[in-house]
């Protein structure tokens, strides 16, 4: 049948360790010694864990830190090249090129950057006469570094599902809108951002989604013991040094699911809100 | 002439639109520049020697093509090419092959159980890759696969729920009278399938192709879980393995950011629409 | 209210072979409802949209009052737009959408409040002012984007093809709406449309236009009598009206067997003609061009005859249309003879020019 390969990778591949994944998180096992089954004693050791409340308090100052100056940055752009201008298409395929670019290269590249004493931001801060900045090594800036970076692989990603979805606004209503005497910031404003709703909530749920489980980025930019001083000591490397550095699966396991817990509820309340939002929005209105 | 005569011509000459303009193409830029400057920053640093990687200038005063040549020497670059292009291909051939298979048989075949079926893919879609990890770990593991390419193939090889969601959606939207008309003369499901909607499927099948070429060869947590053995590495790998070796050899390091860069820019550049059509479909569609 | 002149207005866009619009000289009077209508790709609507500031203008001028507007932005022209397709803004309530161009111009809430009332008792939108577009029928939305236009009370109406996406039986009832609306608020109305039955119903004046050039700008009365080409005289009225490239020989145009005279003051200057004759100005007679009916369109008061012009050695030619009552029409395949009404045939040269003549000689 047609469907049987691929079903049954997907039944490999996903469903089975789904539920494995759970049956794990009850056990303590480490590959070389048979598992114990162990109860909830993982879940309760995670709660009282400090590093576990230091790495969700990093993922959630990430997320947040990420996916809002994601999204204004990427309205903002995607508005600018919402437009038929000659030369249009050179830019957009400029702004998308970070999207070839592999979150490994990023972060060695950006290392570069952020270089304490050589690297371009300190360079050019130097030349407004502002002392270097440590960005990587104090545990201060590396979090607001990393947010930087993820920002700004992050944008282009939004910017194209943004700026299909403004596109797909009718060239009428500018129009009508023009006419009826909006400037263009009117103009976007109430027509382009109202328009593609969809479009901005579907960006912020999968961006929250990825930056709760960042790893690559993290691990390669700030190392993989979580950065200077735990500064960027996210869920996700903490997950990986359990399962991978302390081959205590169960209990990575257990974060695993406590992890995914968490992003179903965010995704449910942020559904629920969004509806209640577009209620309160056609209030404002009159 | 007078005054107003005066007036009414710089009225003319600083139109409105020309400000627009101009402003237009300065934010443009300024965007573009943001999204290439750490590219930039990293070509001109690969091309300094050592001890010019400290002066702030942008533009190395002798360009040291010595450090490409260096970076061949420390990592094996083409071993490491081929075997991305391998993992990549093979799993993007794969996935365009099987999930266009399922695609098709999800939209357009009837069997029991299709749609409770199809739900339950739809949900795998939603759970984080942080949960089935430590399983297909574990999995490889007991398979004996691990640190051979077959780990780097097999997952994906099948196709994922992901591709088979897009495959479906884009087969829904081509009109039934194609099918109906091939029916009529007398075609097997499979050659339906083979001659006829393969052709038609190009444009999705590209976009996917693409999209996951993408994501193997940028993957980085999957090979690192489970390649040991430098001669089946990856080039992120490889990277990884360069920036933790070579610590502060900067320039080296960029050199070699470049040249992992370059082939997925190639790639960018020649697919970019499919590229894009790949990330914006798979937005809309979610 | 004020008028809009079109003086030598000319648009032409990158690439293409003529002008969209091509050096238009047209004024709408203060208070005047002028009608714009023509076949696709006429320059119609680009000229509207010309006025709206939406399309720019290459060449010449274009005044509302007195105001030479080629240079201002849409918003400073005070001009207000009905939308094919009503462009209604989807996220935004009736009422929001009537009073989005107000709320710009900051104008106080409770005006706002007032003239949306206003307009929407005006347009029977009373009941839907809570409603979003997509809840609305095509009459419903069609009227909410008038309201929208009325509400701001611009000095210009500009229309394009209101009407088209409505369905037959709907459109004339809004057709009477739209006209009786206008007549009451006596603003400038410059009005688009491809069908020249709403053109000739509800505009003060015509102008029609073919491949941007204007051909005719007159009162629907004098397009319908007096046509100033052929491409006019097709264009109005419908059944189209019969035209003939006919040889003049011996003063005069022979159709079928019967003759028709030509005046002298035609002869003289040429050896061709194109005889017209409406299909209402052909009576069955005794006497009078012989056609064999091949198709009998009966429409209750009135039936169209349409067949060919029996020549004398019985050979056809020429198709021809003619109107009778529908009462007891003749059959589909018999011979009758018409009769053209001598002071409503028209004469056309060979390249499509009326060619005057004093009536009264015949």
């Amino acid at each position: 049948m047609f469907v049987a390969p691929n079903l049954a990778a997907v039944a490999v591949f996903m469903l089975f360790p789904l539920g494995f994944s759970l049956y794990m998180s009850f056990h303590n096992w480490d590959v070389f010694t048979p598992a114990k089954f162990v109860g909830l004693a993982n879940y309760r050791s995670l709660i009282t864990d400090p590093l576990f409340s230091i790495a969700l308090r990093n993922s959630v100052v990430y997320t947040i830190g990420t996916v809002v100056p994601t999204i204004l940055v990427s309205l903002a752009v995607a508005g600018v090249l919402n437009r038929k201008v000659k030369g249009i298409s050179v830019f957009r395929t400029i702004v998308f090129l970070p999207l070839a670019v592999s979150s490994v290269v990023v972060a060695v590249v950006w290392q570069f950057v952020f270089n304490t004493d050589n690297g371009l931001l300190n360079i050019m801060l130097g030349w407004i006469g502002v002392g270097p900045v440590p960005w990587l090594v104090d545990p201060k800036w590396a979090m607001a570094s990393l947010c930087m970076v993820t920002v700004w692989r992050s944008v282009p990603f939004a910017t194209v599902i943004l700026l299909a979805a403004m596109q797909g606004v009718s060239e009428n209503l500018y129009e009508a809108a023009r006419l009826d005497g909006a400037g263009e910031l009117r103009q976007f404003v109430s027509i382009t951002v109202p328009l593609i709703r969809g479009a901005v909530a579907f960006v912020v749920v999968i961006s929250i989604i990825h930056a709760f489980q960042a790893f690559d980025l993290v691990y390669v930019l700030t190392g993989r013991n979580g950065g200077p001083e735990t500064a960027t000591y996210v869920l996700g490397i903490m997950m990986f040094q359990h399962a991978f550095a302390f081959l205590e699966f169960g209990y990575a396991s257990a974060l695993a699911w406590v992890m995914f817990a968490i992003l179903l509820v965010l995704t449910v309340v942020q559904l629920r809100l969004g509806r209640r939002r577009a209620a309160q929005e056609e209030q404002s209105w009159a | 002439m007078g005054l107003k005569g005066i007036e009414d011509i710089a009225d003319r000459v600083i139109k409105p639109s020309v400000l627009r303009g101009v402003t237009l193409y300065t934010a443009l830029t300024a965007i573009a520049g943001c999204a290439l400057f750490p590219i930039l920053w990293a070509v001109s640093g690969s091309l300094k020697s050592a001890g010019e990687v400290t002066t702030p200038t942008l533009f190395p005063a002798h360009p040291q093509w010595s450090n490409y040549r260096e970076v061949f020497a420390l990592m094996p670059f083409w071993r490491m090419l081929f075997n991305s292009v391998l993992y990549a291909g093979c799993v993007s051939a794969g996935q365009v092959f099987f999930c266009s298979l399922a695609g098709y048989a999800f939209a357009r075949l009837r069997f029991r159980g299709r749609d409770t079926l199809f739900v339950l893919y739809l949900g795998t879609l939603m759970v984080p890759l942080t949960v089935t990890v430590i399983p297909q770990f574990i999995l490889m593991r007991i398979a004996g696969l691990t640190d051979t390419p077959w780990a780097m193939i097999v997952p994906g090889l099948f196709g994922s729920a992901f591709g088979t969601y897009l495959m479906r959606q884009f087969f829904r939207t081509l009109p039934a009278e194609l099918e109906e008309a091939a029916i009529l003369d007398g075609c097997s499901p499979w050659q339906i399938y083979w001659r006829i909607l393969l052709p038609h499927a190009k444009p999705a099948a590209m976009a996917l192709a693409v999209l996951t070429w993408v994501n193997v060869w940028n993957d980085f947590l999957w090979p690192l879980l489970m390649i040991q053995r430098r001669s089946i590495a990856t080039l992120t790998l490889g990277l990884v393995r360069m920036q933790g070796e070579y610590v502060a050899r900067w320039p080296v390091l960029m050199a070699a950011s470049i040249l992992i860069l370059l082939p997925l820019l190639l790639l960018y550049t020649v697919a970019q629409r499919a590229f894009i059509r790949g990330i914006a479909v798979t937005g809309l569609g979610g | 209210m004020a008028s809009v002149t079109f003086e030598q207005a000319t648009r032409c866009y990158a690439g293409a072979e003529r002008p969209a619009v091509d050096r238009l000289d047209l004024s709408v009077g203060d208070g005047e409802f002028m009608v714009l209508v023509g076949p696709s790709g006429c320059g119609k609507t680009t000229s509207l949209r010309m006025i709206a500031g939406l399309e720019s203008v290459d060449a010449g001028h274009i005044r509302i009052g007195t105001r030479d507007v080629i240079d201002d932005d849409p918003k400073d022209r005070d001009v207000a737009m009905v939308f094919q397709n009503y462009a209604l803004y989807p996220h935004m309530t009736v009422a929001q959408n009537m009073g989005f161009a107000l709320k710009i111009a900051r104008i106080r809430k409770l005006e706002i409040q007032e003239r949306v009332s206003d307009a929407a008792k005006l347009l029977d939108l009373m009941p839907f002012l809570d409603r979003k577009p997509k809840d609305l029928s095509g009459g419903q939305r069609q009227r909410v984007a008038m309201g929208r236009a009325i509400v701001r009370r611009p000095q210009v109406f500009l229309m394009d093809e209101p009407l088209s996406n409505l369905d037959a039986k709907l459109r004339v009832q809004t057709r009477n709406q739209i006209a009786g609306l206008q007549r009451r608020l006596g603003t400038t109305t410059v009005y688009v449309t491809h069908d020249q039955v709403e053109a000739m119903t509800m505009g003060d004046r015509v102008a029609v236009m073919r491949d941007g050039v204007l051909q005719q700008c007159a009162a629907p009365r004098e397009l319908y009598r007096n046509p100033v080409n052929v491409f006019v005289a097709e264009f109005i009225g419908s059944p189209a009206m019969n035209l003939m490239t006919l040889p003049v020989v011996d003063h005069a145009v022979a159709l079928g067997d019967w003759r028709v005279p030509v005046p002298r003051e035609i002869t003289d200057s040429t050896g061709e003609l194109v005889v017209g004759i409406r299909p209402e100005h052909l009576e069955i007679n005794g006497t009078g061009v012989e056609m064999e009916i091949d198709v009998v369109e009966e429409l209750g008061a009135d039936a169209y005859l349409y067949g060919r012009i029996a020549n004398a050695d019985n050979t056809f030619n020429q198709q021809i249309v003619a109107r009778t009552d529908g009462q007891d029409p003749p059959l589909r395949g018999s011979r009758v003879r018409l009769r053209p009404q001598s002071q409503h045939v028209h004469f056309f040269a060979a390249d499509g020019r009326r060619l005057p003549f004093s009536r009264g000689t015949g």
